[in-house]
């Protein structure tokens, strides 16, 4: 009988052990809690609600049975524990659910957004085609008016100097002027001096960026150093004259050359008339006249 | 003796309860093949990857499901498997969700590389632009 008894106690225990296996993880009133506040934080997020409505709604189910579960057998129930583990989850995969679709939903947003900035950059790189053509167009316009304007200035130019009598030479444009301006051995202009004066004064107002010189020369009669200073003081004179006309000081230069550089021998009045001359060299654009190479008399 | 019978009677009583809990249930198969499905439905997402611990958990309950099975512990076999079931749904959908979360960052940072790009593009016209040469 004692045997048996043995036996049979033996049995149980082993059945008790059995029963206390079916026991779930540590039960207590904190899994409870643990899904109340996982449901409660799924359902604050719009994006659960928005995304993941079934799962929310599996979850707040699992959590009501948790709690009823609860309320019948007690929060450290296992069943009651069970589904608040249930719940505790399924409220976590609806956020992840949720989120999953955030993602997606921004995934496609950026699909449209890089559309958008590629058509734009394809838009500005057609504008600015179309801005560097009108402007390539507005300079080829500008290089041809420019162009026209060139040729009718030099056009105007040349016509002035043709009735300055005016020759080019390598020094730039020379203006010969006779001995019309001065009588003989004075340096004070005579009146037919203005006219020739007055178109060379009007052609340096329209051209400021050109310069002269005025240089003198007289016959080989009379003294050297007589000759010198009379031709300074009538190129002095012609200089004077064009300044008054208002060009500036500083581009007009005067220099007297006396006898040297004789356009002509010499030997007889004509040739003499010839070299008593005031000659008017008119520079390049650039403004420099270059200098006479000292030859002496021939 | 009474008290010797009334422990007697109890454990009878615990035994038989303890069958009828434990062992006298059907085996809840569908619900094992399901949790193990969800298992491996989390490993395709890559769970293992970006959702390590969750996957752990779920590999964890469906052993203890099936070990619980193997002693002929229908209630727990059938707790062990529903937990194992949806530790795997969340391990899926995390791993799911933080894949995308990743495509999000990288094609952010591809837009700001595109949109810089194009700033660049349209504020340096100037630099391609026919400039008036000197003469």
């Amino acid at each position: 009988m004692k045997r048996l008894l043995i036996g049979i106690t033996a049995t149980s225990l082993t059945a008790l052990l059995a029963l206390s296996a079916c026991e779930t993880a540590p039960v207590d009133g904190g899994l409870l809690t643990d899904a109340r506040n996982a449901v409660a934080h799924a359902e604050a997020d719009p994006n659960v609600t928005r995304y993941a409505p079934t799962e929310l709604d599996r979850a707040r189910k699992l959590l009501i049975n948790a709690e009823g579960a609860a309320k019948d057998k007690g929060a450290t129930d296992k069943v009651a524990a069970h589904y608040a583990y249930l719940a505790t989850q399924m409220a976590r995969i609806s956020e992840q659910r949720a989120h999953e679709q955030v993602a997606m939903s921004r995934l496609k947003e950026g699909d449209s957004e890089r559309q958008n900035i590629l058509l734009q950059a394809r838009e500005s790189e057609a504008n600015k085609a179309r801005a560097d053509a009108a402007l390539a167009q507005n300079l080829a316009q500008n290089a041809q008016a420019e162009l026209a304007r060139q040729q009718a200035e030099s056009q105007r130019l040349a016509a002035q100097m043709e009735e300055l009598q005016a020759s080019q030479t390598s020094r730039g444009i020379v203006l010969t002027l006779g001995d019309v301006l001065f009588d003989t051995g004075r340096a004070e202009l005579k009146a037919g001096a203005t006219r020739p004066i007055e178109q060379i004064a009007s052609f340096l107002n329209e051209h400021p960026e050109r310069s002269v010189q005025v240089e003198g020369f007289t016959d080989s009669q009379g003294g050297n150093e007589y000759n010198l200073e009379l031709s300074q003081k009538r190129a002095d004179a012609v200089a004077m004259a064009i300044i008054q006309r208002g060009v500036a000081a500083e581009r007009v230069r005067a220099m007297g050359y006396g006898e040297e550089f004789p356009k002509a021998s010499n030997t007889n009045a004509g040739s003499r008339q010839l070299n008593r001359r005031v000659e008017i060299v008119v520079s390049n654009d650039g403004g420099k006249i270059p200098g006479r190479q000292t030859t002496g008399n021939p | 003796m009474i008290t010797v019978n009334g422990i007697r009677n109890a454990l009878w009583c615990a035994i038989a309860f303890g069958i009828v809990a434990c062992a006298s249930a059907p085996m809840p198969t569908d619900k094992l093949a399901v949790a193990k499905t969800a298992v491996e439905r989390a490993e395709q997402a890559q769970a293992a990857q970006y959702a390590q611990v969750e996957l752990t958990t779920a590999r964890n309950k469906l052993a203890a499901a099936q070990a619980a099975a193997d002693k002929h512990d229908a209630d727990v076999a059938a707790r062990m498997a529903d937990q194992a079931e949806v530790d795997a749904q969340l391990a899926e959908f995390t791993a799911r969700a933080k894949q995308q979360e990743q495509l999000v960052d990288q094609m952010d940072a591809g837009l700001r590389d595109l949109r810089n790009e194009a700033q660049r593009n349209s504020s340096g016209a100037g630099a391609t632009t026919p400039q008036p040469q000197p003469q």
